[in-house]
């Protein structure tokens, strides 16, 4: 058998946490090729045409790696239910031989005991080594994490616009450049100090707005068109409930969704798929909360989401708060949904305006 | 007491079932008409979007019967006795005709997963307070309606034309209207339609997981694939898949039933369907699909 070469789903700023674990473990690691309108063209074109967007996005992301000499992928099957990213695996491995790439797709189901064995058999790896990698890119994943959430936080506030998306970008460089676990401590430390340096308004009241939805497209700047940031820079603050490490406490501590269906019942009385009940609660949520505006991200024709969207548009009606449901794929231009955030970012400025008075 | 049932979607699934069980509970049954232009631009007005067409169907349906009965009934189709599930969309539908329609709506979950269909239906009379033996009496005279099948696939096969398996889902070939009269139209130029229903089912193989698909976990992935392995082996002139537009399902399965087909070195024709398909441009490309065959 020839060496495997690893390349892997790319997923926003979690893909450094994910090479970390593939690079620890002793693997050869192509990184996928950052997201641009390049690579998704280049996924779009060998993928089916109706299939969801995050599956040409990432085919898309393999390609340069494929060339480059990777020759063997890791996907993880089964994030969210009944909905199609259970067929990534497969579809991509069909795809991608079909257009004459010779291969291995690791497809497998995402519970920590697949993954633990799995992992073991390409590398080898002790059941130490295996412990402490994934110990060290959770922790990074962690700190990713959180200057996500910080950088959320301080965009509306900073003096001197770009200074939170600019000290984002030189921690992310850092994180990526990290080799050992022994430095993590001082890194996290001196990413953290660099955030606390960026001058800000102590006092400012801003309106918040809250994004649901799919959590490929929620989480991934590259594919929403870097929607935090946007808005940051209007002057309003952004939260975001669905992360990595959400889905992961899910799949380990099942009875979020019980607390989930509960509050859900007047609404949905059953699971649709994916994160269709999440976005549900979250939004549900966030109308108690006083947020002044949520924004709904799917791929265009997300199964889940878009079963759930009639759901969402009632809520709504019913609550005044402000709301915007933006369906991405390969023929979104950024211009059109810069004008539509522009629009949206005028309403929620007067609903908090008007919220106040 | 009058019980709506939208003739769209879940009906087709078991089409005569839900009518014999409730007017053998007693009650009358108000079933929706077939498609027409009216029902499906009803639908499509109030629809997502970006929902797929037969679900936009479904809702023209639904709102049709809107104030016409008591109740509308919309069952919650989770799993088949198989335990294998149906489709997604399905799972949300009374939610949403409860968010559409006037009428109160009458649904119960259907999970064999988590108890078995008998049991179900003995919930759903309670709603209708009907006891254990009047559900029992119903359900029967129910099943003996069912039809037969694969019958009609042995003498169809034998036939001298050319014969081509139309594979879909039922709510697509049985509905006249959403599939462009594709059966009549097949008929008008010379060629033997066969419904992938009609397939008997194939006998157990020893494997179970065949290499060709993945192991669906939809009720439906299984039974095409199984079938359209089946009817291969025997002389098929060719095979048209006909497809709602944003069917998501359909994306996983299209691509394996071509993979499978094209093996075999049969024609495959691949046809989305919504509600902007012209008639003209369907004839065409049937036309042309047919003049490749020979």
């Amino acid at each position: 058998m020839k060496k495997p070469i690893i390349t892997f789903a790319r997923w926003g700023n979690y893909t450094i946490a994910f090479k970390t674990l593939f690079e620890q473990l002793g693997l050869e690691v192509i990184p996928p090729e950052k997201t641009n309108s390049e690579t998704v063209a280049a996924g779009a074109k060998i993928a089916p045409e109706m299939f969801c967007f995050p599956m040409k996005v990432t085919l898309g992301n393999y390609l340069p790696a494929l060339e480059r000499g990777a020759n063997t992928i890791f996907m993880i099957q089964n994030v969210g239910g009944s909905c199609r990213q259970r067929y990534y695996g497969v579809i991509q491995e069909k795809v991608l031989k079909d257009a004459g790439h010779d291969i291995t797709l690791l497809d497998f189901r995402a519970t920590p005991r697949d993954i633990y064995r799995k992992i073991k058999e390409i590398t080898g790896a002790s059941f130490w080594q295996i412990l402490k990698t994934v110990r060290f890119s959770l922790r990074e994943l962690r700190l990713i994490e959180k200057i996500e959430k910080m950088a959320q936080f301080y965009r509306p506030r900073e003096i001197k616009k770009g200074t939170t998306d600019r000290t984002l970008q030189e921690s992310l460089l850092k994180i990526e450049e990290l080799k050992e676990e022994k430095a993590f401590p001082k890194l996290k430390k001196e990413v953290l100090k660099s955030f606390f340096g960026i001058p800000i308004e102590k006092n400012k009241k801003t309106p918040k707005v809250a994004l649901i939805g799919e959590i490929y497209t929620v989480c991934d700047p590259a594919i929403n068109f870097d929607v935090e940031s946007k808005l940051g820079k209007e002057g309003i603050e952004v939260y975001r409930e669905m992360d990595l490490t959400y889905h992961i406490k899910k799949l380990i501590f099942p009875w979020k969704d019980w607390i989930i269906q509960r509050k859900i019942n007047p609404y949905l009385g059953s699971t649709v798929g994916g994160h269709g009940r999440d976005a549900i609660y979250e939004m549900l949520h966030y109308v108690e909360k006083g947020f002044d505006g949520i924004i709904h991200l799917l791929p265009f024709g997300c199964m889940p989401e878009v079963t759930i969207r009639p759901i969402l548009e009632k809520i709504h009606l019913e609550s005044g708060i402000p709301f915007l449901s933006l369906s991405l794929d390969e023929q979104v231009a950024e211009a059109g949904i810069n004008t539509r955030l522009e629009a949206f970012v005028d309403v929620v400025k007067n609903h908090h305006e008007y919220k106040i008075s | 007491m009058t019980i709506g049932i939208p003739k769209a979607l879940i009906y087709w699934k078991q089409p005569l079932f839900w009518e014999s069980f409730f007017s053998g509970l007693g009650f009358e049954i108000l079933l929706s008409p077939a498609t027409n232009k009216e029902i499906v631009d009803i639908g499509v007005r109030v629809a997502d979007p970006e929902n797929c067409f037969s679900t936009k169907v479904f809702f023209g349906h639904l709102l049709w019967l809107d104030g016409k009965c008591d109740w509308i009934f919309v069952p919650r189709l989770k799993t088949n006795e198989e335990k294998l599930e149906y489709c997604p969309k399905f799972f949300g539908l009374p939610d949403l005709a409860k968010l559409l329609a006037k009428t109160p709506i009458l649904t119960e979950t259907f999970d064999e997963r988590k108890e078995k269909f008998g049991r179900t239906l003995e919930k759903l009379g309670k709603k209708l307070n009907k006891n254990k033996k009047e559900i029992k009496n119903a359900l029967e005279a129910a099943l003996r309606e069912r039809k037969n099948e694969g019958q009609d696939f042995f003498k169809k096969i034998q036939s001298k034309k050319p014969k081509i398996i139309l594979i879909s889902h039922p709510y697509n070939l049985y509905d006249d209207y959403v599939n462009l009269k594709m059966k009549e139209k097949l008929e008008k130029l010379g060629i033997d339609p066969v419904f992938i229903d009609e397939v008997p089912n194939p006998i157990r193989q020893l494997a179970d997981q065949n290499e060709n698909w993945p192991k669906f976990h939809w009720e439906f992935g299984k039974e095409i694939m199984e079938k359209t392995s089946e009817f291969l082996k025997y002389d098929v002139a060719g095979v048209i898949e006909i497809s709602s537009f944003q069917c998501g399902c359909d994306t996983v399965l299209k691509e394996f039933v071509e993979k499978v087909v094209k093996a075999n070195r049969v024609p495959f024709l691949y046809l989305l369907i919504d509600e902007q398909t012209g008639e003209a441009g369907l004839q065409t490309r049937l036309e042309a699909f047919i003049d490749t065959l020979h």
